[in-house]
Formats: structure tokens, sequence, C-alpha cells
């Protein structure tokens, strides 16, 4: 199995003062505009790589350098884009798992999300311990804030950030298992429930 | 024109003295008319008011077919309904003549439809024609008809009491299939705390479990749920969206014109309530959802001299002396949304402390605050601006009130958990600082978990903001806490509408939570953001607080930073943090000692655990160690480094890096100081301070530039008159 | 004054917007100036519907000048309501000879043949378009006014546009349309739309198609904005050859707006799993209709993003390919194939 695994890039070197990351999105949409906002980046070189979806293709795997972080970018109104990643996911080296892949999703204030499609991507992340961070894709201040928030974990897993490592922020900050799966007393009947209810 | 005028204002003499005796409760208009009376005693007698007085006299049984006479009076009253609307009697002689079905039942739709009121619609007529249904014989259409006539020029019914009085005659409507959904639109309008009853609970889930989940039962329900949840424990889905659908298609347009012909007032709330109310049209709702309404009545009359009987509408008062005089009948207004914008009626919330109208406040804001920033529709980013200003306001309703909602609150546990970060940050942080102290076993899920990834993948400005958005909060919580525990030793209340309350160990624990989640947020933090002097300096401003929660509020709690927080602050490079560390070590030691003797004084006070003395001593010894004694790597310290290591690294000294004369933060100092001292030498030899005479000079001068906290700390641990090389004194345990 | 003339006044005032009033009146050219001028003053619709009967009073305009003004404003915008697409088949020899004025006169005569009671209007549009407005009547009652049909043929071509036709009147409009022609045919080009340049841009062949090639087109280097060094697509080959498919499938420019493409199935149901459907003789039908504000450029995303597979299947790509949007798929003959067929109609 682990052929198919074809993100296996632990003998290439990292270079000096140099991020790649690699935004996979089946979209193809947000991904463009982060990579423009991400090469941006002044203090560190920063390498976009942008894919659909894994297995890379094969051609380019002398071209391609270490990959320091995978973000994997779910539109949460389609269910086709949760499934991409879900597939991808599969393709990936277990060692990225410890601390250099992250979620991002869009979208996840609209109404047409099912809730469980949510669940089922907070589960996915919990699950392999990766953080899930949630963006603005629609206005350019969510844009350059969601490439800010790449660039802070991307420079930890490229070890640029003296005294942290990807496996130390990962373990700060994975998903947590979804709130819904708490106990039932706690699910408010949101939009009319006067607050938490208090039991004492 | 004259025939209009006549008819859009009280009917004049022939008329009066009909409906006087009939409608003998509307005599508050009884000067009015009279003067109307006076003008009009020379004009003629003119057509309309004849066409309305043959409504109002017409014999029961009178045919329709082939009467003539019928349909030229009929006509001559729509003309001035559309033209100008009809004055509340004429509405009241029309409503009275359409339901009563003296002509049968063929008139009566085009009756209501012409019922455009001017001004007011009497509430006595909606009433009788409320009464008239009960009798049945009219056609369900023309009952429903009737309903949504009433849906539509609700805002515009003088009064509301006596509607209200007859709640459970119109509650029992419902079990009318055709008319339910209209009915639970006009039970929603008129609902209040005390009318929410078991048996109409029942009644209500009975027809929903025969007709369906139907928006308009289901949103009746939540708003029962809203003022007793204890009686509505079916469980509202979330994303149940669908408002109560807008009525009034038939009056609508006419309404606009005549209005807009008389250039009401009334014609603006009518929009807005509309706009508000539409929900069929998600894309206009939507532009129009955040906007606060206006706060208006439609009964715009002059301010009565009986007003004992009748309500005041809020908007009406102008002052807080007129709010004070009228405290008792204030009329709250439909749309409960308007008053976060008047200052005087969140005044009267405030201290009327009416908990139904707080209620539906609260749900208003839940609802708004869910439908704009939870579940978006496509484009959600477009109205951004909207949102700002609603949350702006919002804060500062909460700013006045001194408290949050709880509808709020619940927004923001959701919200948290989907948000980017950056979205709204300055008011979603406000809102945050705001909420209420949450129980030890919930804050770690609803707070700390969403804010934990978000301040680890953010950026330092983030990190500074949450810091102090959190101390914020626990400011807040502290200072309820001084406030109601004076009040009562042992239990305080949460929230003060709401009977929940909260013990003093539970509160503890919560407040404990805080400074912890805080203390580690801090540490990695500074890790992370290697030591940013502005994140240290939010971090400080929040241990400045903690550090003082015995003395300064009353909490018997005492918590100290954790080494993350205390060794950066301490090897800062700037001396103002150096300075604020040793004021907040100082504070400790104030604290603690005060507690201390409060403890040998009474058996009741609370203890303070060893461990919390022992790493006050730690800190305090290695603080006096490092800056005055020269000893930073003693044995059994919170820094300890292996001997080869620490001479592998050619430091030479390197005991004395950190003390007061070579720490990098005073250092500038030191050298400044030396210059003054001795100006002529050429050679710095900072040591040369640490003699016993220059070292208290440099002490003095250090003081003098300002640094308190150090003189503070330097006082309260080094006794006077010893100089270099006196250990600090520690609090035994 | 004549009810019928008052009801088309009011009609159409209410039809058409106030800002495009003023050039349409002034294109109508039955106004004077002064007129134009008192009729750009006013705001609201009822007294612009006052004021032009008034005017059609004091000019003596009778219906048919209305009809005209209708007409205009009708060219101008013609995209309101659905078109519908015929094709005649069949051409006599001197079908390429026909001209307009032998045309209108025949159209005219051919259809007073058949119904009495018309009212005809023909008018011929800069491109090429003869534009046709038909008021029906039948024996008993004069021509409706208030529910023209609009007819737009291209002379020398077999292409007509019929909007707001209903089943009784077809057979009539489509007899006067073959023998005015000279064509032997008339038949349901089974395309529909709310756009009429797009149905006939579509019909025609009038947009920017993409033909098939092995080596590299110059599309994909237009598509290639200079992105920055440091981004680099990893699948930018497949992406290409997506695009490539896509644009060979649906064409590259600005696609023609459709609204919707329906496809009825009438195919045996082939499920091993159930019997019960499949051994039923009747053909199981269903229909399947996609809709989008712009249909074509929606299919070709899909197919561009990699929603769709590419090659893009025939079903989809036949939409530009045979200008049609109704589709009715029915079984190859009675053998097990399970070969799709899509029939002519």
């Amino acid at each position: 199995m682990s052929d198919a695994r074809s993100e296996k890039k632990r003998d290439k070197l990292p270079g000096l003062n140099t991020a790649n990351i690699l935004l996979v999105e089946s979209e193809e949409q947000f991904q463009k505009s982060l990579a423009d906002a991400l090469v941006e980046e002044t203090a560190v070189t920063v390498y976009v790589r942008l894919a659909k979806s894994l297995p890379l293709p094969k051609e380019n795997e002398e071209s391609r350098p270490r990959i320091d972080l995978v973000v994997f970018i779910i539109n949460l109104t389609s269910e086709l884009s949760f499934q991409s990643a879900e597939a991808s996911l599969k393709y990936l080296d277990p060692g990225y798992l410890l601390g250099k892949v992250c979620f991002m999703v869009t979208n996840a204030r609209n109404v047409s999300v099912p809730t469980k499609r949510l669940d089922a991507v907070r589960k996915l992340a919990a699950a392999l311990h990766c953080p899930l961070l949630f963006a603005e894709d629609q206005t350019s201040d969510g844009v350059t804030n969601a490439t800010k928030r790449l660039l802070s974990i991307l420079k930890v897993s490229a070890g640029l950030v003296p005294m942290a490592t990807a496996l130390y922020l990962s373990s700060l900050t994975s998903c947590t298992v979804p709130p819904r799966h708490r106990p039932a007393k706690l699910r408010l009947a949101p939009v009319f429930s006067g607050g938490v209810s208090l039991n004492f | 024109m004259a025939a209009q005028l006549n008819l859009s204002g009280p009917p004049d003499s022939g008329l009066s003295s009909l409906t006087d005796q009939s409608m003998s409760s509307r005599t508050s208009n009884r000067s009015l008319r009279v003067a109307e009376k006076e003008r009009r005693k020379n004009e003629a007698e003119d057509p309309s008011v004849l066409a309305l007085q043959y409504f109002y006299n017409v014999e029961a049984g009178t045919p329709v077919n082939g009467n003539d006479e019928v349909e030229r009076n009929l006509v001559l009253v729509e003309q001035v309904a559309y033209r100008n609307g009809l004055s509340p009697e004429a509405i009241s002689i029309m409503l009275e003549f359409a339901m009563s079905l003296r002509m049968g039942h063929s008139l009566c739709p085009r009756v209501l439809k012409c019922l455009i009121p001017v001004t007011v619609v009497p509430q006595e007529a909606v009433v009788r024609g409320v009464s008239w249904l009960g009798v049945g014989k009219i056609p369900v259409s023309t009952q429903v008809l009737f309903i949504k006539w009433v849906l539509t020029v609700f805002d515009m019914i003088d009064a509301k009491d006596q509607l209200r009085a007859i709640y459970g005659f119109i509650f029992s409507f419902v079990s009318e299939e055709n008319l339910c959904p209209f009915i639970c639109h006009l039970l929603y309008l008129l609902t209040s705390k005390q009318i929410v009853r078991v048996f109409r609970v029942r009644k209500l889930l009975e027809l929903q479990s025969k007709l369906g989940r139907q928006p308009f039962l289901l949103n009746l329900l939540s708003l029962y749920k809203v003022f007793c949840p204890e009686l509505v424990t079916l469980s509202i889905p979330s994303r149940s969206k669908s408002v109560f659908k807008n009525h009034n298609m038939p009056w609508k347009s006419a309404l606009f014109a005549v209005q807009k012909r008389n250039g009401s007032q009334v014609a603006s709330s009518i929009s807005l309530a509309s706009a508000s109310k539409d929900g069929t049209n998600r894309r206009k709702r939507k532009h129009h959802h955040l906007e606060i309404p206006v706060l208006s009545a439609v009964v715009n009359k002059q301010p009565q001299t009986e007003t004992s009987r009748r309500l005041v509408p809020l908007v009406q008062i102008q002052s807080v002396a007129e709010l004070l005089e009228n405290m008792d009948h204030i009329e709250l207004p439909a749309q409960m949304g308007s008053l976060l914008g008047s200052s005087l009626a969140l005044q009267y919330l405030d201290c009327v402390q009416d908990e139904s109208a707080l209620l539906r406040l609260n749900f208003w804001i839940g609802y708004a605050l869910h439908e704009e920033l939870l579940f978006c529709g496509d484009g959600a980013s477009q109205n951004s601006e909207e949102s700002l200003q609603f949350l702006n306001k919002l804060l500062s309703t909460q700013h006045f009130l001194q408290e949050g909602f709880s509808s709020s609150d619940a927004f923001l546990y959701k919200f948290l958990n989907v948000w980017d970060g950056s979205l709204l940050r300055p008011q979603i942080l406000g809102l945050l600082s705001n909420i209420p102290v949450i129980p030890s076993s919930q804050i770690g899920r609803l707070l700390f978990e969403p804010l934990m990834q978000l301040f680890f993948t953010s950026s330092v400005f983030f990190k500074c903001g949450l810091i102090e958005c959190l101390s914020n909060m626990l400011l807040k919580w502290l200072i309820w806490h001084s406030v109601y525990a004076l009040e009562d030793d042992l239990d305080i209340s949460l929230n003060s509408h709401t009977s929940i309350n909260m013990t003093l160990s539970g509160f503890k624990d919560s407040v404990m939570g805080l400074v912890d989640f805080v203390g580690r947020l801090a540490s990695i933090g500074l890790q992370l953001e290697g030591c940013h002097s502005l994140l240290l300096s939010f971090i400080l401003d929040f241990y400045t607080m903690v550090c003082d929660t015995f003395l300064k509020y009353g909490l018997p709690l005492v918590v100290m930073p954790p080494p993350g927080v205390f060794y950066p602050a301490l090897f800062a490079t700037d001396p103002v943090s150096v300075d604020r560390l040793a004021f907040i070590m100082y504070r400790y030691k104030v604290n603690l000692t005060s507690a201390k003797s409060q403890e040998k004084l009474t058996e009741q006070a609370f203890h303070i655990s060893r461990q919390t003395f022992r790493e006050f001593n730690n800190y305090t010894v290695y603080m006096v160690n490092c800056l005055w004694n020269s000893k930073m790597f003693q044995p059994g310290m919170g820094v300890q480094l292996r001997e080869e290591l620490l001479l592998k690294s050619n430091v030479p000294q390197y005991w004395t890096s950190f003390d007061l004369v070579h720490h990098p933060a005073f250092m500038s100092y030191a050298i400044d100081f030396h210059q003054k001292c001795w100006p002529g030498k050429k050679d710095i030899d900072l040591d040369s301070i640490k003699h016993s005479k220059p070292w208290s000079w440099y002490l003095e001068y250090l003081f003098s530039q300002g640094y308190d906290g150090l003189a503070l700390f330097v006082q309260s641990n080094i006794r006077a008159g010893q100089g270099n090389g006196q250990q600090g004194d520690s609090l035994s345990t | 004054m004549d009810e019928s003339k008052k009801r088309l006044v009011q009609r159409l005032i209410r039809r058409i917007p106030t800002k495009m009033l003023k050039t349409t009146l002034e294109k109508w050219g039955h106004l004077t100036g002064e007129q134009l001028r008192a009729m750009d003053s006013i705001q609201s619709k009822w007294a612009l519907t006052e004021s032009l009967l008034a005017i059609c009073e004091e000019n003596e305009l009778a219906v048919k000048h209305l009809t005209e003004l209708e007409m205009i404003y009708m060219i101008d915008n013609p995209d309101q309501g659905m078109w519908y697409a015929f094709q005649l088949t069949d051409p006599g020899d001197d079908a390429q000879s026909v001209d307009l004025m032998q045309f209108k006169e025949q159209f005219k005569s051919h259809l007073r043949e058949i119904v009495r009671q018309v009212s005809v209007k023909i008018k011929k549009h800069t491109d090429e378009a003869v534009w046709i407005r038909i008021a029906w009547g039948d024996t008993y009652s004069r021509p409706d006014h208030l529910k023209p049909t609009y007819v737009v043929h291209y002379l020398q071509t077999p292409y007509v546009f019929v909007t707001r036709l209903n089943s009784k009147q077809k057979p009539i409009l489509f007899q006067a349309m073959v023998l005015s022609t000279r064509y032997q045919y008339f038949k349901d080009a089974n395309l529909s739309g709310r756009n009429l340049t797009a149905i006939r841009d579509l019909l025609m062949r009038k947009y920017q198609q993409v033909f098939p090639t092995k080596y590299p087109s110059p599309l994909t280097e237009r598509k290639q904005t200079v992105t920055n060094p440091h981004v680099e697509r990893e699948q930018a080959k497949p992406a290409a050859n997506r695009l490539q498919m896509a644009c060979e499938a649906f064409g590259g420019g600005t696609l023609p707006q459709l609204q919707s493409a329906v496809y009825k199935l009438e195919t045996k149901f082939r499920d091993h799993t159930n019997t019960l459907m499949t051994e039923r003789e009747e053909p199981f039908r269903c229909v399947v209709k996609f809709s989008s504000t712009n249909l074509l450029e929606s299919l070709k995303n899909c197919a561009s993003s990699g929603i769709a597979s590419t090659p893009v299947t025939p079903l989809l790509s036949s939409i530009p390919l045979k200008g049609k949007n109704y589709f009715v798929i029915t079984d190859n003959g009675p053998g097990p194939s399970s070969q799709r067929r899509q029939t002519q109609n």
C-alpha cells in the first residue's frame, strides 16, 4: 500500500529560509487567491504547490521540493469537496500527520451547509489530530487572515520558529471532538433558548 | 375635497349622535370632536357621510341584488377609502356592517378590502369584529380575510389591552384549520408571559401532531418557550427560519398610497414592519434584517388627559421625568429590536426589570445574530457593514445595561466554533468579554477549546486581543462577585434576571479555570512569538489584576503566574516589563500577607495552599538573587544549568548577567549612571556600581526614573539598610 | 373611446419600463416633440397611460399604430418569455429566391385564407430577421391584440423562432409558413430559451467553436496568466486537458445563454437486484432537467473543473452540437444491448 502513497519526500533536504506549502482543493478556487497572498511573505521564501487532489503526478517528482505543510481546503457547501479531500488523504504519507497537515474550511456559516457535514469534517480532523481552520474566502480581509494563519503554522512546521516544532503546535491546535457529541443536556435549541442551561 | 375631509375626520353632528350611543367607550376623542363639530356647523351634509349613515342604519335582511342604493353608497365609501383612507369611526361602522352580515356575506370581502385607516383603527371595532367570528355564519374565506386585515393594520390599532383580554377567545380559533396560520400570527403578536399556560401549550402540541410541524405553530410555540421554557419541552429546530408571512397583499398598495398622500408618519413604520416580517421575500428581508427598527408607535395622537386608562407608547416619552411619571403604563413597541436604539427605552428596561420585555428583546437579538452570522445565505459578505453596526449597537446596549444577553452568549458559543478569527474581531471579542461566569465543567468546551485553536494559529495581534478580552472577562466576573457576594456570602446570582445561582466554590473554580487557561495561553504564546513585548504587556495587564483578587475584589483566591510568564518577564529586554513584574510580585506579597493574617485571625477564612506559597517564595527568591545578589544559577532555583555548559558559553561572570546593573533592560541606565557618577572615567566598569555607596545611589537613580514597581518590590523584600549581598526574605508557609 | 385601444395602451405602458419609454416613443415617431417632452416629464404609470391615450385621440392614432409601438419595443427587447425554435425542411426549388415582398404578401394571404379574423404586421429588422406580429381572432371575435404571437424568421434560412403561440394556432402558422417560404415541412427544432439571440446563435452555429486537436492549442497559452514563479500547479497538464475537452464540447468564447436542458428517458429499467422493475415490459419513464441562468457555461465549467468527467458525455455535448435542448432517450431496438440512442425527436 505504501507504494501508492506518493507523498514521501523525506529524502529531500529543506532549503535555507524557505518553506513549501501544498494546497489541495478539488474546486481550485480558493487555493489560487491563497497562493498569491502566501508568496507575498517577505520574511521567508514561500513556495506554493497547488493540487486538485492527491496523488501528485509522478513526472513532477524530481522538481518537487520537500513539502512542509499540506493544507486540505474543503468547501463545506459541497459534498464533493469533502469527499475529494477524504479520498486524497489516503495517498498521504503517514509522516505528514505528525503536525504537517491542516484542514481549512470555507463557507461554514452558510445556511446550506448540513450540520452533518461539518461534524464529519470535525471528526476527520480530530481523528487525524490536525488543526481545523475556518476561513472567509469571500472577502479580501478573510483571505489575508487565512493566509496569515497558514503562514504562522507553516513557519513552525518548516522549522523556522525557534523552540517550536510542528508536532508541538499541532498538539495545541488539533481539532477536538465535535461539540455535538457532548451530553445532550448542553445541546441548545439555538435560536430560541435563553442561553446555556446551567443546572446546578 | 370637502367630502373627503369630512369622512377622514370624525363624522359630524348627524352621525356622532348615533355613534355616541353605540360606542360610548370612544369618548377619548370627544373634545376633538366638539371642536370639529364647531368647525363644520355650517357645512352641508355631504354624500359620503350620508353613505356611512346608510350603512350604520341599514336594516338586517335588506336585499343586495338589484339594490342600487347599496351600490351607490358603497362606491362612495370606497372612493374616499382608496383616496384618503377612512377615519376611525368610519372603520368602526363599516367593519360592524360587514361582520354582522346585515346584508349577507356577498359584500363582506369588498368592504373589508376598503378598510384603509387614515390614522388609527379603534381597538373596540377590532374586538367587536373578532366577536362576530364566534357567531359564525361568515364564510371561512371572509374570516381569513378579516384576520389578515387585523394583522395588516395591527400596528395601527390604538391599544391592545382589550385584545389581550380576549386572548383566550382568539385562541379558541386555532382549531379551525383554515384560520390557524393567521390566528397563530395574531396570537404571536399578542402573547405576553402571563398568557402562556399549560393547556394552551398542550393544545398547540396536539394541533402539531395533527397538522405536522407547521412553521406557524412552531413559531408560536417557540415564543411560548421563550416566556416559559419550563412549559415547552419540545426542541425547536435551530434552523427553523420561517417567519410569519406577510398578509398585507390586498391592502398594501392602497395603504401606501393613502399614507403617502396624507404624508403620515405611519407609512414609514408600516414599511419597516412589513420589511422585517416579510418571510416570503428573503432577499428584501435580508437587507433590512439587521437594521434596527426605528422606535415608533403608530398611535400618534395627542397625549390624552385620561392617561390612566390608556397605555402610553414608549415613543412618546421624551425625558426621564416623563418616563418616571408614566412608568406603570408604558406600552412597549411591537418590535422589540427598536429598544436597542433608544437610551430611554433601555433605562426603562433596566429599572422596570420587565421580564417579558427582556425575554422578547433577547429573542429578537438571538434570532438576528443567528440569521445574519451563522446561517447566512449566499453573498453574506455584502452586509458586513450592517452586521458591524448591529454588533456595535448591541455592545453599547450591553455596556449600558451592564450585562449581556443570554441569546448573544449562546450565539457566541456557536460562532467561536466556525470563526476565522478576523471577521468582526473587535466586536466579537467585545461581546465575548461580556459573557457571564460559566461553570467550570462547561467552560472548557464552550470557550477554551475553540479559543485555543484560534489563539495558536493566529497572529500576535489576535493573541494580544484575546488576552485583553479575557482580562476584561475576568474583570467583569470579579466585579460581579464583589457586588453580589456582599448580599449573600455564599451564593451569587449569575445574572440579575435569572434565578440561577452559583456557589462560591463553583465561582472560584471558574475563575481559577480562566486564570489557568490564560496562563497556558500566555506561556506558550510568548514562546511561539519570541517573547513579543506587546504580548507580554497584555499578559502583565492580566496578572496585575490576578495578583489583587483577594484585596481588591474580595475573592479568596491567589493564583501565581506560570514560569512561562514569570521568566520571560524577568528577562525581558525592556525595563517596563521587569518593573511591572516587580509590581505584580509586590502585590502578590501584600495579598498573601493579608490573607495569612486573616487566616490566623478567623478560623473560617480561606486556606491558601502551600504550593502557592512555595511558588511565590521561589519566584521572589529567584528574583532577588538574580537582580540583587547576582546569583543567577543557584542550586534549587527555577533556572538551572550545568556548570560545564555555562563555562562553555564563555560568558564572563555569567552569574551577574541579570543583576540590576547587567540586566539588558537596565544596562543603559547603568551606563548612564556610571557616566554621571564618574564623569572623568574613560573605561566603564559597571561592577564598580555594586559597591555599597554607589549601589544605593544607583537604586535611587533607577527609582527616580519612574520604576515604582521595582521600588516597591525592593522595599518590601529587602530590609532597609542591608546593602548588597543580602538575601530577600520569604513568606513562611 | 375604444375599450380595446385603451387596454392596449395600458398594457404597453405597464410593460415598457419608464426609462426606456422615451427612446421607444422616439423610434415610433408618432409624437410631436412637445408631446414627447410632456410624456417625459410624467412619472407615474397611471398618468402616462392617461396622457398617451389623450395623445392617441389627438393625433388620431389607431390600434395598428399602437401595435407598431409594441413591435418596436419587442424587437429591442426580445428576451421576454420563452422562444421556441422551429425548422423548415425539404426546400422547394425556388426556396432560395423568396424575397421579402413576396414573403410578406404570401404569408398574409395564406394566413387570411385559413383564419378570417387575423391581424398581421410584418417588419424587417436590420439583421436580416423578419419580425411578424400576429394577433389572432376567430370566426366570432376580432383579433385579440393583447395576446399576439411573435414570429422571427431569417429569410433564406430554414429557421423560425416563435413566442407566445398556443397549440390551436400552431398548425395554422405552420401551414402559412411552409407555403410562403416554399418548403415542404415544418418541424420542432426542440430548442427553447428565454434569450432569442442565444437560441438563434446556437441553431445557426454563430458561437465560437473549438475543434479537437492533439497539439497544445493557443487556448492554454491564453488562459495561463503570468503567475508567480513560486507558485506551481501540480496538475496543470490534466487541467489544461480538461479545459481543452470542455471547449471542444461547448465552445471557447462566451456561450449562448440557455436556461435549461430536458432529457426524457424512455428506456428499459436495468438493475440485476431489482427483477420486478427489470422484467417490466413498458419502458421506465423519467425526465431529467438541468437548469441554470447560463446552462452551457455551467456545463463547460463542470467539465473543465473536473466535476463532470471528460471527455464530455455525448448526452451533454449534443446540446450545442445538435442545437437542441430537449431530448428523448429510448432503447436502441429490443435487444439486450444497453446502447442508448438519441432519437431525432
